[in-house]
């Protein structure tokens, strides 16, 4: 039986499928693979092509079982190389994205960086706060006249007051000088109003006052608020101030309102915020008191209204018929306590040490 | 103005401990500066507005306690024991200038000057006062419990046995207790000496020849109404402040001067000090009280809350005013001490003060209309967004900047009357300079290299007709030293030209507004002569660019050059046009390369006009992509690659007519002497 060419043809096969099992999982690149398909399924001298011409040698019964078994090796082997190469493929794409590899802890190729002042982007947030709540934003003049800042604000030659807004003058006639405060814009709006006495404006902007020290700048920028028409009241403007510091500050911050002096205003009224260095505790910012001065306010005082009256030759804010409140504080005084910024003069340095801690 | 607890507590029972009761005066606009404990005591300072100078004393401030916590107000013994003749026999007193006194009232005590007993020192150093001798003492001890001031004069000392109160004459001299010669002008009030010798200056100080010293005996003691603004102005002509000024600037009671006169006088026989001749020698009249119609109705309308009727009235009747009548129209009479109550919303404001601002609830009035931010100021947004998205930073410097250093900016300049210093005795014409390029020598010095800055502001430039200056909104750019973007890219070269003129470009081109002109001529002449160009809209100049004139630099000490520019915010806000949509090319485009050799004084906008001029509307679109000078081109001249794209928006163009219309353009370039090394 040993002559037996079915069995010699199972023999060979058997042979040929160990041979090819050892080398498929030797061969590591495309030319040994094809070298394999070369040697076991090519047409011209591949092993299992030789075997099966040699199908024909045999008895006629056992042909059809070992063509089968034949054809399956063929389709194993056949197989295996598509696996095989597929896995090759697979290693060499790892191996190429490996090479890829980037050091992600290396810094980025910058784009530029710039930035707003601090003092912009408070001065911005004000702004956004008060239009969502229907205010116009309205820019006045630098450049005033004692009538604007002083005099329709209640504050006649030698008043006193004046003396804690020691003032830049220009040269020339005219008496022109630099606006110690954004008060004096809320009389040229009165005075340009269209639509009067309906004011409800904010007005930020630079003042200047002759004071040149550690804690203050002669030029600084304060926000003006005005709110006028019938009806307006002191609880109008505890609400309007109530709003506008939490949404600056945030909701956790208690405000606190107490009675004050300004010429312009009567009742005048001083809002103070829970300080947010030490959330009412006492530190070095409130000094211990708990407390952060914020704000200036109070109902338009008569006087204002009459003297924007007289200039305009008409009763168009009559102060039997209207009230209205006012308000003013200081951006830089906001910028400081946000950032925790130690000294006003800084802000008006351009120092880049200082704007590059403020990303836009 | 500092006050003793044990001080207020004799003329006022207070039922809380110093710090709410200072917490508490503070909320009805006495706010508290400060609070410290000396022995068993604790003194509080309140910070009196310059409104309320009737609280800058102690029984001022026991009254706003008293409203505060409905307690009564205990007024200070003031019953004289008068002894010996009449004062009238040894003093008298006139008012030559009603328009400076109209109330002028003396007593005379006869005394043994010597130290004040402790208590006295003690409560007078508490507040900060140095104690002298036992009546100087006494008359301070009595300006700090009752707000007036009141001077004594050694009566035999004087050069007549009387007091007058007179304006000074220009040229008079009088040496005050500060041992101050003084050279007087006819704004000085005087209490002057019956003879018309010049003895104190009314109001604010004493003189030296009529002290109180130790071997007095007999005392003309004066208390006075001086007029607060002749007091004000008459102090600032000496520069002076005093305690005495400081309250008659802002208002003394002119009845307190009797009630002060007899409060010392109380105090001398109580003491042991002296005795006190009988009278009061008065001269002039106390002024009449005010009065003021007030509406109760008032004060609820304006403060949104219906305040109780007895509210009102209560706190009214605690701070002195009298009040008649009822219903919604009061008459009100203000009391002496309150000289800053003259209309009916100074009235309100006392009701609104004691009735409480915490007792008010807080609403928020509707809007009327939408809120808005204006054009301008979206705009000056945009800008500070795109410059600092840009890369540079956002300064904001003075408005004052040195006249000298900005001579070449402007030929008209407004100048401060009254400035802090020469660095600042301008308002500046330019944003940018000196502004910036000082901006700039500061961050140097901090051994900054790379520098990019801009600030939007105001220029302020003289009226024509001289009146208030123009104020120039204008955007100012700065960049100075190695770009830092570039450092990965290799490129290190400092700022230059190009990157000035990009950075303004693009701003432009990011606000909608059409490309400026740059024009070589008209710059400044802070800037380089070669570097430089005016920036036109149409035919209106709206600013200038240009690399920073090497002198100029020199002048600041500058390592790096820097380059600058300032453009007018208005005429770029005008100029934007509304953004249309162009539908999508339908035809492709055609690009060629063009080098081109262009003689000097050719400049790219003149070989760009001569291109587009001769190849007609189909050449869309031009841009410069490259720039040589060197060996290769002859001196002066200067390679230039330009890539153009053809196209037409109905048709798809033929090879020939790109061809045609470039050929145009190399003859006209020829023709202008520039040479087409190449087309691609």
């Amino acid at each position: 039986m040993a002559d037996d060419p079915t069995r010699q043809l199972e023999e060979r096969a058997r042979a040929a499928r160990a041979e090819f099992d050892a080398a498929v999982s030797a061969a590591t690149d495309a030319a040994a693979l094809q070298a394999l398909r070369d040697r076991f399924v090519g047409r011209k001298a591949g092993l299992v092509t030789a075997l099966m011409k040699d199908l024909g040698q045999l008895p006629a019964e056992a042909r059809k079982a070992a063509g089968a078994s034949l054809n399956a090796l063929k389709q194993a082997i056949e197989g295996a190389l598509e696996e095989r190469q597929a896995a090759l493929a697979a290693g060499e794409r790892e191996a190429r994205l490996q090479a890829e590899r980037v050091d992600v802890t290396l810094p980025g190729r910058p784009i530029p960086q710039g930035g707003r002042h601090p003092l912009t982007t408070v001065r911005e947030d004000l702004e956004d706060i008060f239009v969502a709540m229907g205010y116009e934003v309205y820019d006045g003049p630098e450049v005033e006249d004692d009538y604007h800042c002083f005099e329709a604000l209640n504050m006649p030659a030698d008043h006193p007051a004046r003396d804690m807004q020691d003032t830049f003058y220009l040269e020339g006639p005219g008496g022109l000088l630099l606006r110690t405060h954004t008060s004096a814009t809320q009389i040229r709006y009165m005075v340009e109003n269209e639509r009067p006495p309906e004011v409800r404006i904010i007005c930020p902007g630079k003042v200047y006052r002759r004071d040149d020290d550690i804690t203050h700048s002669p030029m600084f920028q304060q926000i003006e608020g005005l709110v006028v028409g019938k009806g307006i009241t002191l609880g109008d403007l505890k609400g309007t101030i109530e709003v506008f510091l939490h949404r600056l500050f945030g909701p956790q911050y208690p405000v606190r309102f107490r009675h004050s002096y300004f010429p312009y205003t009567e009742p005048s009224v001083e809002a103070d915020l829970g300080c947010i260095n030490c959330g009412g505790s006492g530190c070095r910012i409130c000094k211990q008191t708990g407390w952060l001065e914020i704000l200036g306010s109070g109902m338009v005082n008569p006087a204002v209204f009459e003297a924007v009256n007289r200039r305009l030759g008409r009763n168009a804010y009559d102060p039997e018929q209207v009230t209205g409140f006012a308000f003013g504080l200081g951006i830089d005084r906001v910028a400081m306590l946000r950032y925790g910024i130690d000294h006003i003069r800084l802000l008006y340095q351009s120092d880049l040490r200082f704007l590059e801690q403020f990303p836009r | 103005m500092k006050a003793p607890i044990s001080w207020l507590r004799e003329y006022v029972d207070v039922p809380v401990e110093a710090e709410q009761l200072g917490q508490d005066l503070t909320k009805v606009g006495l706010e508290l500066g400060g609070l410290e404990r000396v022995g068993d005591d604790v003194v509080l300072d309140f910070e009196v507005t310059t409104n309320r100078v009737d609280c800058m004393n102690v029984v001022g401030l026991a009254r706003e306690t008293a409203v505060r916590y409905g307690k009564p107000l205990r007024r200070p013994a003031a019953d004289v024991a008068e002894s010996g003749a009449p004062a009238s026999e040894v003093l008298s007193v006139a008012i030559d200038a009603p328009d400076l006194c109209p109330y002028f009232a003396a007593r005379v005590l006869e005394v043994k000057i010597g130290p004040s007993p402790d208590w006295l020192r003690a409560r007078l150093e508490a507040v900060g006062v140095r104690a002298i001798n036992n009546l100087v003492d006494l008359t301070n001890y009595v300006m700090l419990e009752t707000g007036q001031p009141s001077h004594a004069f050694d009566l035999e000392r004087l050069p007549a046995p009387g007091l007058r109160a007179r304006w000074a004459k220009p040229g008079e001299k009088l040496r005050t207790l500060d041992g101050v010669e003084r050279e007087l002008s006819a704004k000085n009030g005087l209490v002057a000496a019956s003879d018309g010798t010049p003895l104190a200056l009314a109001g604010v100080m004493g003189g030296g020849d009529s002290e109180v010293h130790d071997g007095t005996r007999l005392i003309a003691l004066e208390a006075a109404y001086w007029n607060p603004l002749a007091t004000r102005r008459s102090a600032r002509s000496h520069s002076l402040h005093t305690e005495a000024s400081h309250r008659f600037e802002r208002g003394a009671d002119p009845a307190a001067t009797r009630f002060a006169l007899d409060r010392i006088a109380h105090l001398v026989v109580k003491l042991g000090i002296g005795s006190v001749r009988p009278g009061i020698v008065t001269a002039g009249a106390i002024p009449a009280a005010r009065h003021v119609v007030y509406h109760p109705q008032r004060t609820n309308r304006l403060l949104g809350v219906r305040v109780p009727e007895g509210e009102h009235r209560r706190v009214l009747v605690g701070l002195g005013f009298g009040v008649e009548g009822g219903g919604g129209s009061w008459g009100v009479s203000v009391p002496t001490w309150r000289g800053d109550v003259g209309s009916e919303i100074d009235v309100v404001e006392e009701v609104a003060r004691h009735f409480g601002v915490d007792n008010v609830p807080a609403t928020t009035p509707p809007a009327s209309r939408p809120g808005r931010l204006r054009d301008d100021a979206r705009f000056a947004r945009r800008v500070r967004e795109l410059l600092a998205g840009a890369g540079l930073h956002e300064v904001i410097s003075l408005s004052m900047v040195s006249d000298a250093a900005q001579r070449g900016v402007a030929d008209a300049r407004v100048r401060l009357a009254n400035p802090l210093s020469e660095e600042g005795d301008a308002l500046r014409a330019s944003v940018a300079f000196p502004g910036l390029v000082q901006a700039l020598q500061l961050n140097q010095r901090q051994g900054r290299r790379d520098v990019r800055l801009f600030e939007v502001g105001a220029a302020f430039l003289p009226a024509a007709d001289g009146g208030r200056p123009r104020e120039v909104r204008r955007v100012a750019l700065l960049v100075s030293g190695p770009d830092p973007q570039a450092r990965w890219s290799g490129r290190r070269e400092g700022a230059d030209f190009a990157e000035l003129k990009g950075l303004v470009d693009g701003l432009v081109e990011s606000l909608g507004a059409p490309a400026p002109t740059w024009e070589a001529e008209g710059a400044p002449g802070f800037l380089h002569p070669g570097q430089s160009a005016r920036l036109r809209l149409g035919d209106a100049a709206i600013g200038w660019a240009g690399a920073l004139h090497p002198d100029v630099a020199a002048g600041f000490d500058l390592r790096d050059a820097a380059c600058l520019a300032e453009l007018d915010l208005a005429p770029l806000l005008a100029a934007r046009a509304a953004v249309r949509f162009a539908p999508l090319p339908k035809f492709p485009a055609v690009s060629r390369d063009l080098s081109v050799v262009c003689p000097p004084g050719l400049s790219a906008a003149g070989l760009e006009s001569i291109i587009r001029g001769a190849a007609g509307p189909t050449l869309r679109h031009v841009a410069f992509v490259d720039r040589y000078a060197g060996p290769q081109v002859k001196a002066g001249h200067v390679s230039l690659t330009l890539s153009l794209r053809f196209s037409d928006p109905d048709r798809t163009l033929v090879g020939d007519e790109v061809q045609r219309a470039l050929e145009a353009a190399v003859q006209a370039l020829a023709a202008a002497g520039a040479e087409v090394r190449g087309v691609a």
